[in-house]
This record gives structure tokens, sequence and C-alpha cells, in this order.
């Protein structure tokens, strides 16, 4: 790769970006869906590096291994299903999910809970609707069929009202599922439910990551080298346990910063993340 | 069974084949092929009172719930994903209670299509269980499988009264074809009662069928020839999606319903008498040939989203 300017930095969606593509098996079937722009560039990235055999499958278009010619702003694009070497149909997809070949799907919410149970469907307060949200796609049944779940978020950071009050997004409780968990809203385990996917493994944030203890609860594995336990803590609305390893996240290699950028031209994946976010930068060599 | 030997009609007219209260399936996926001419000609013939039924949607909703045509949606999604964010129009009316909420997911969707599609009056999943979603529709019903035991969920058969189309060739007895992804066109266009298809053009048979038939021209109701029928949302590999008028709808739902009334519905649909009228509107040919452009480098095609 041509590198004349040498990079020194990355950015929090690259950081992101590639914790994203870290849990990425390779020789799987997965697929990026729609509205997700971290995770479009962190499967393209996992592809090219530790990830060959991926079977890509485009959102929308569910083109397979596409050479999107750039990161488009809406997904069912064909800018984003070029070079692709062959297609799927919604049914397709959604059968391979079902009958158990889709090795891992990414889905987010605007609330999430400690079971990695997720809304992105309707904010309620005393049952009544308060705020619709866009609907969560076929996320609902991919959370129950794909083999494992990446959970993402780049929201994870609340700022308090006036009054001190917070929205949270990692939330004690979803007013409403659209995605499963590891335990239902009325306590099941996922176990108790006939669905062949093993659930969320990993929640990766704008401020950290969190893997699932035997249990199924959320524990702290990772910090950013910006953020602190405690930082996470106070922008979190239950309590969790931590790794017992805990670690700071890794970060991306210069390489494959520059294919991130090469890919995504238009920066549309800064789109997920705050305006103050846009700004969070990261030495590779620590400093 | 459709088998008259022209299925051509004029906009008006395919439109008529709407009736207010319908359950409709809207073609197309996100900012791809939507049948927007059609749905801006619904608005205009006061055909009201919809349920919306698919899967991964936006302008094409929320300019219905914009012009307070839907009272129903069972879609899975509707929104701008990162382009613009959530659909105003779409929101305003669920949260007022003017449209019912009945949202669905792609896969629950697919089954109940394919059980209409079958003649079987459900089909079974594992997934959805022990999500909301069984509290929005309490026709899901679960049972225990005889072979296996365990517990599935039963999802009712669904019959749309009409699928609305757009696609890129027809022959004139309605045999349709589509590049590129077709999204759920095919599940609907056999699953609804009638389908009805803009067109960017018809062509002669024995040209279509080298091409391919995407859907046969015995499940098509009506077609009309409809060249960029789509806009604002794409329609590859003919014209690519117009994300600067889609701004431009955007923001003027997001400075409220008068707004949205007085500066998209009024210019772009109610004042407009019919399709060419709309294309003046949005800017006549020039801007047509831009959307065009876009397979002129990857320049051309960046800045058109830029």
């Amino acid at each position: 790769m041509n590198n004349k300017t040498k990079i020194n930095t990355c950015t929090l969606g690259e950081l992101m970006i590639y914790q994203i593509a870290l849990s990425i098996e390779d020789g799987i079937l997965a697929f990026h869906g729609f509205g997700s722009p971290l995770v479009q560039l962190a499967l393209h990235l996992a592809k090219r590096n530790h990830a060959p055999r991926l079977i890509l499958v485009a959102g929308a278009t569910y083109g397979i291994n596409p050479s999107p010619a750039f990161l488009t702003p809406t997904t069912n694009d064909f800018a984003m299903n070029r070079g692709a070497e062959c297609h799927l149909s919604i049914e397709e997809l959604f059968d391979l999910a079902a009958s158990g070949r889709l090795g891992r799907m990414f889905l987010s919410g605007l609330q999430i809970d400690r079971w990695g149970n997720m809304n992105v469907t309707r904010l309620e307060s005393n049952d009544r609707l308060t705020l619709k949200l866009p609907g969560g796609g076929g996320g609902c049944n991919l959370s129950c069929d794909a083999d494992y779940v990446t959970i993402w978020t780049a929201a994870h950071r609340t700022h308090a009202d006036a009054k001190g009050r917070r929205r949270y997004r990692l939330v004690d409780h979803c007013d409403f599922i659209t995605s499963v968990g590891h335990r239902t809203a009325e306590g099941l385990p996922r176990s108790s439910l006939s669905f062949r996917g093993r659930g969320p493994d990993c929640i990766v944030t704008d401020l950290g990551i969190f893997g699932f203890n035997n249990e199924g609860h959320a524990e702290l594995r990772a910090v950013y080298p910006d953020t602190s336990i405690e930082l996470i803590a106070e922008n979190t609305e239950f309590d969790f346990p931590f790794a017992e390893k805990m670690t700071t996240a890794t970060l991306p290699d210069p390489e494959m910063i520059e294919f991130i950028r090469q890919l995504d031209p238009m920066k549309i994946h800064q789109r997920e993340l705050s305006h103050d976010d846009r700004e969070r930068t990261f030495h590779l060599n620590g400093v | 069974m459709y088998t008259r030997t022209d299925k051509q009609c004029a906009l008006g007219d395919l439109v008529s084949h709407v009736r207010s209260g319908d359950c409709v399936a809207i073609g197309g996926g996100l900012s791809c092929r939507e049948p927007m001419a059609v749905l801006r000609e619904l608005i205009r013939q006061d055909i009201k009172g919809l349920k919306l039924v698919g899967s991964a949607h936006g302008i094409d909703v929320d300019l219905l719930c914009g012009a307070g045509v839907v009272a129903v949606s069972a879609e899975s999604y509707v929104g701008f994903e990162q382009d613009f964010g959530m659909a105003i129009n779409y929101r305003r009316a669920c949260e007022a209670g003017v449209v019912k909420v009945e949202d669905n997911c792609c896969y629950t969707l697919v089954q109940q299509l394919r059980a209409a599609i079958s003649g079987l009056p459900f089909m079974p999943i594992r997934s959805v269980q022990g999500t909301g979603f069984l509290k929005l529709h309490p026709e899901f019903k679960t049972m225990i499988c005889p072979f296996t035991g365990e517990q599935l969920l039963l999802v009712p058969a669904l019959k749309p009264d009409v699928a609305i189309l757009h696609v890129h060739y027809a022959d004139q007895h309605g045999n349709l074809h589509i590049e590129g992804p077709p999204v759920a066109d095919v599940l609907f266009a056999k699953a609804s009662t009638k389908v009805i298809a803009t067109v960017e053009e018809i062509i002669p048979n024995q040209e279509l069928a080298k091409k391919g038939v995407t859907i046969p021209y015995f499940y098509v109701t009506a077609i009309c020839e409809v060249p960029y029928g789509a806009h604002p949302t794409s329609c590859y590999p003919r014209y690519a999606y117009d994300r600067e008028h889609t701004a431009h709808y955007y923001q003027t739902a997001k400075d409220g319903a008068d707004s949205f009334l007085k500066n998209y519905l009024r210019p772009f649909v109610h004042d407009c008498k019919n399709h060419n009228d709309y294309l003046e509107a949005i800017g006549g040919i020039a801007r047509i040939n831009r959307l065009e452009q876009w397979n002129c480098g990857i320049k051309q095609w960046m800045q058109l989203y830029e």
C-alpha cells in the first residue's frame, strides 16, 4: 500500500471498526445489514486481514463479497455492491440464518440491557408510545438465529440534563424487546427457547468493550486509552462485573487505518459518532 | 390470474386498483427502486386508510404518512439510515396515534408471504419468541412441534390486497424484469391479490425474455410506463439516488407538518397534475441527467452524495 504520509494516530471510529472486525471469525458467513457503516467497514477490514475466507453478505443488496467503490450514505446502492461475485435473495439470507448457517450478525439498539436484549422499536411511558424508533428490520429474527451476535453502539456516553437525569443507552430495562439476548424480560434463560443461535458475545461501544459471562450478563472486558472503569460505570445504568483480565483495547495498525480511509473517503461512518467523538484520536505508539 | 394481452394503462387508472383501506405491499427497499410516482398519484387521488406491510423502507412510507393516507404500519424498518436519521413524518404520525404501530420483522414477513404463496394457513419459525413483537401481534401463536417437541411460533399467511412495484422493463403482457436486488418484490407479487407496476421502459417480449423474466405476467394486474418513476430513490443502472432532493424533503418535514404540506406536498405532489409536471418541478431533464452520470466515474458518483 502506498503510504506516503505516515499514519501516527487513529480515530475513535477506526478503533471501533477494528474492534468489531476482531469479533469476526474466518470462514463464516456474515451479513452487515443496513444503517451500519461501522459494521460495513469492519467486515471489509476483517476480510482483508485475518478473515480472507469470510463469506461477506452486503446488507440490502444481498451481494456476496463485493468490492465497494466507496461507502455510501444509504446501504441499498450499487456502489456498495460493485463486483459482488454472486447474490442472495432476501428469503435465502434469512433461510441460511434459520438453518444455522449465519455465523455472525451485528445489531445495535437505542436501549441495550445487561443480558444483551435491545430496543429499536419504541420508547414507552406507562405503556404509551412516547418515541417511535425506526424498527429493527430483520434484527429480531437474526438475534435468535445467527450463531453469534456482535452488539455495537457509538452512543454509550450519556450527558446529564439540568436536573442531573440521563437517558442511558446501556439501560436497566428495555421499554420493548426488539432483539433477544441471554435472558427474556420475564427472566427466562435463552436456553429455554428453541433458538439455534447462541446470542451476543460482545458489545463494542464508544467507551469500551464488554463480553458476556457464563450467566449471560455483560462484563467489562476492555477500556480505551482515554476511558476508565469509572467513566464507563457512570455512563451505564446497570452494575456490571469485570472480566478476569481487564485490558486496554488494542489499536489498528497504519495499513488497516489507510484501508478504512480509502474505503470511506466521505467519512460516512463518522455519522454514527457524536460531534465530540469525531475529534477523539489515539496515538498508535501508545502515547 | 391476469391474462389480458395488453396490461398497459395510464398512471391514474393504474392507481385506481388501490382502494381506501387496502393492505398494501410497497416494493423496493430503503433508497432504491421505490414506486414513488404511484405513491404521489395515490395521494392526489385521496386514497386513504392504508395498511402498509414491508421490510426496510424510507421515503416511500414517510411520504404516505406525511400525506395522512396511512392507518396502520406493519413495516420492519422506516427511516433514512445514517444519511438523515429517523423518518420524521412517520414518527409524527405514529406518536400522534394517527398510524397504528404493528411493526414486524423481515423473516416473519417472508414466512407469512410464503404461507400465502403456498396456500397454507401459516408457517412456523423459531425466532421472535421472547420479544415484544408477540404483544404487537396477538395473532401469532405457539405450538409444540409434533416431530421434535420444540416450541415454535406460527405466523399466519399474509395476502396483501395490492403490491405496488417499480421495475426496469416490462412487455405489454405484463412480464416484469428487475435488474439488481429484487428485495421482497417477487414475494409480494406472488402473495398479493393484485400487482400494479410502473416501468422505466416497455419493450417487446422477445427482448424482455432475453433479459430474463423476474415476475411472470399472470401475477400482474396492470402496468404503466413511467420513466424515472422511482425518483428520488434510485433505479440503477439507469439513475442514482437523488440525495439533494431527499435532503430538501427531509428539511421540510423536520420544520413541521405545516412546512411539509406547504413546501413539499403542494409543490411536488398536489400541484403536479402528472409525473411530467413532477419531473419539471424537481429540475427537469438537467437534474435527471445528473443522476444518470453516476457511471461516468467514481468522482462523479461520489459528488452526487456530497
